[in-house]
């Protein structure tokens, strides 16, 4: 087992690998952390999404801009590679499992793709549709997978309007399902407008959504264990 | 209320370009306007205008003979120099519903073909180039003795994130500047010739559309120093009269475009214009009202109070944030030009 001195300097080296957009650093570290049997999940969340969380507030201050969002993906993509195959199967008492696409017309995936990542660290299933997305797909793919939340992005004005059907889709056959709108030209008015349970409105804000997600699982899965503990 | 003034619509746009007094600002775009109002006179999908330079004119002409809006622009995709530079494009034929068209098929594939990518000796004669030429000679014959005639190209940037995947460019631009920056050179080399076959076939300004470069998505830094040498070399050698438009948030960026050599600059409605007309001076400033949360969805009253904003910000034209979006209600159309009409600061 790690000493708890090796456990902080691990975490720092994940986190600094994200912040810092070192794909190298982060394997290194990941792999050091399978090697040394330290929990992947502390890894994941308290390492590599803790550094996406300081990526994010650089994003804000406008100190870092898309082109090192996508770096610092890249890195936590090469920690979670590594860190997944040992993640425990985390019972959260949600299913977990995630529709998501860039809706037909639009050929712009970053913002989906950060949410993407998201999903991906918190352990959701994620069916990713990809991009220019057939509206129909979304709903076929969401009875198909029976999955609880659906995730449509539009980075443009003209491809936006699309996303309202969807929706109203979605939701005709299947009143339950949870759909979260994002992209450029998306607000707040549109989503309620359009009957979305959600929206974020540039990459930022997807990010600041899913992890406020994430964290709202992290608290599920720790009062999870609380209770089994209890 | 009608006009008493005796100056026409055309006459307004073009005297502002060249720095004269007009009587109000005039209300015009340099993007796409097509509206479904438009189409239905002529009974066209908006698929098959891209590939019909007569549908193209008409289409464009009936904006500006249904509403009065102040202008006639074609195209109405952002594709063009892309198919002609080799890429396929998708204009959705088989919808119903309006799509813009998109690339299918992008070509460059890594980071080695950047290097390989080249203008083809006749880039001018290739995808629909050709096809722009005819329709601004048939929007030019229809109402370009009424209205100035506006055509657009997609800034090197932007133009580079069609033919090669964004997120890549996006990295490279940090990664490898200087690769990025000889691939814009080729762009901008194959956009100024493109954009003197608009000017040839009587454009009379043209808008470079340099969307993917905004503050939102990059840095003000790597703006100045990767993009805007090129964009400055693209207006030096537009003859036509020109506008930079850039999404977002642009005002930190405002300066910047004020030194490109553009004729006037445009920003979209996520833009504090009131910002920018202190940042830029008195240099010509169009926006920057929200063509869909506005026009297309907004009431009559929003639709007037935004006119009203704009004006009071110190835009010199009221000009829309992207291409209007075609479902636009009549009576919000109407309103905008009233608004802007018989508005005085």
């Amino acid at each position: 087992m790690a000493t708890e001195e090796k456990r902080q300097e691990l975490l720092g080296r994940l986190k600094n690998a994200v912040i810092q957009y070192d794909e190298d650093g982060a394997k290194e570290a990941a792999n050091e952390v399978i090697a040394l049997g330290m929990d992947a999940n502390d890894a994941i969340f308290n390492g590599l999404v803790s550094g996406m969380e300081e990526v994010g507030r650089l994003f804000e201050a406008q100190e870092y801009f898309v082109p090192e969002l996508l770096m610092s993906a890249d890195a936590l993509y090469a920690g979670l590679d590594i860190l997944k195959p040992h993640v425990r199967q985390l019972d959260l008492g949600v299913k977990g499992s995630v529709v998501i696409g860039t809706v037909e017309g639009d050929v712009h995936d970053i913002g989906k793709n950060i949410v993407k990542m998201m999903f991906d660290v918190a352990g959701f299933t994620v069916y990713d549709l990809g991009r220019d997305v057939p509206l129909d797909k979304f709903v076929e793919e969401q009875l198909r997978t029976d999955s609880d939340l659906v995730c449509l992005s539009a980075m443009m004005t003209t491809t936006m309007v699309g996303m309202k059907k969807v929706i109203s889709d979605l939701k005709a056959k299947n009143p339950n399902v949870r759909i979260m709108i994002g992209g450029a030209p998306v607000s707040s008015d549109i989503a309620d407008k359009w009957g979305a349970d959600g929206y974020a409105k540039d990459a930022n804000n997807a990010l600041k959504d899913a992890i406020n997600m994430v964290s709202s699982l992290k608290k599920m899965k720790e009062e999870a264990e609380a209770k089994k503990r209890g | 209320m009608a006009e008493t003034t005796t100056m026409t619509p055309r006459e307004r746009v073009l005297k502002l370009f060249s720095g004269a007094e007009v009587d109000r600002p005039p209300c015009f775009s340099g993007m796409g306007n097509v509206t479904t109002a438009g189409l239905k006179e002529f009974g066209y999908k908006f698929a098959a205008l891209h590939s019909n330079a007569k549908m193209m004119a008409d289409a464009a002409a009936a904006t500006y003979k249904l509403t009065g809006f102040e202008c006639g622009v074609v195209p109405f995709d952002l594709c063009v120099e892309a198919e002609a530079l080799g890429c396929e494009i998708n204009v959705y034929a088989h919808l119903e519903d309006i799509l813009y068209p998109t690339i299918r098929k992008k070509i460059i594939h890594d980071e080695a073909e950047m290097e390989t990518v080249d203008i083809p000796a006749d880039f001018t004669k290739r995808g629909r180039i050709p096809l722009l030429k005819e329709a601004i000679k048939f929007l030019k014959a229809d109402i370009g003795g009424e209205v100035a005639i506006g055509s657009y190209v997609l800034g090197p940037f932007t133009l580079a994130g069609q033919i090669m995947e964004l997120n890549d460019l996006l990295k490279l631009s940090f990664k490898k500047p200087e690769k990025v920056g000889r691939l814009l050179e080729t762009l901008a080399e194959a956009i100024i010739l493109y954009a003197a076959e608009l000017e040839d076939a009587g454009a009379d300004y043209i808008t470079v559309r340099e969307m993917g470069a905004t503050s939102d998505v990059l840095s003000p830094r790597v703006f100045k120093n990767l993009i805007l040498p090129h964009l400055q070399k693209i207006f030096s050698r537009i003859k036509a009269h020109t506008v930079l438009h850039i999404c977002g948030k642009t005002n930190d960026i405002a300066v910047f475009m004020t030194e490109s050599g553009a004729s006037a600059i445009s920003a979209d409605q996520k833009n504090d214009v009131a910002e920018t007309r202190k940042k830029i001076g008195s240099a010509l400033l169009f926006g920057n009202y929200d063509p869909y949360n506005v026009l297309v969805a907004g009431t009559v009253e929003t639709v007037r109070q935004t006119v009203r904003k704009c004006i009071d910000d110190g835009v010199d034209a009221v000009w829309p944030g992207c291409d209007i979006w075609p479902t636009v209600p009549a009576e919000n159309i109407k309103a905008m030009m009233d608004e802007v009409i018989n508005y005085r600061r």
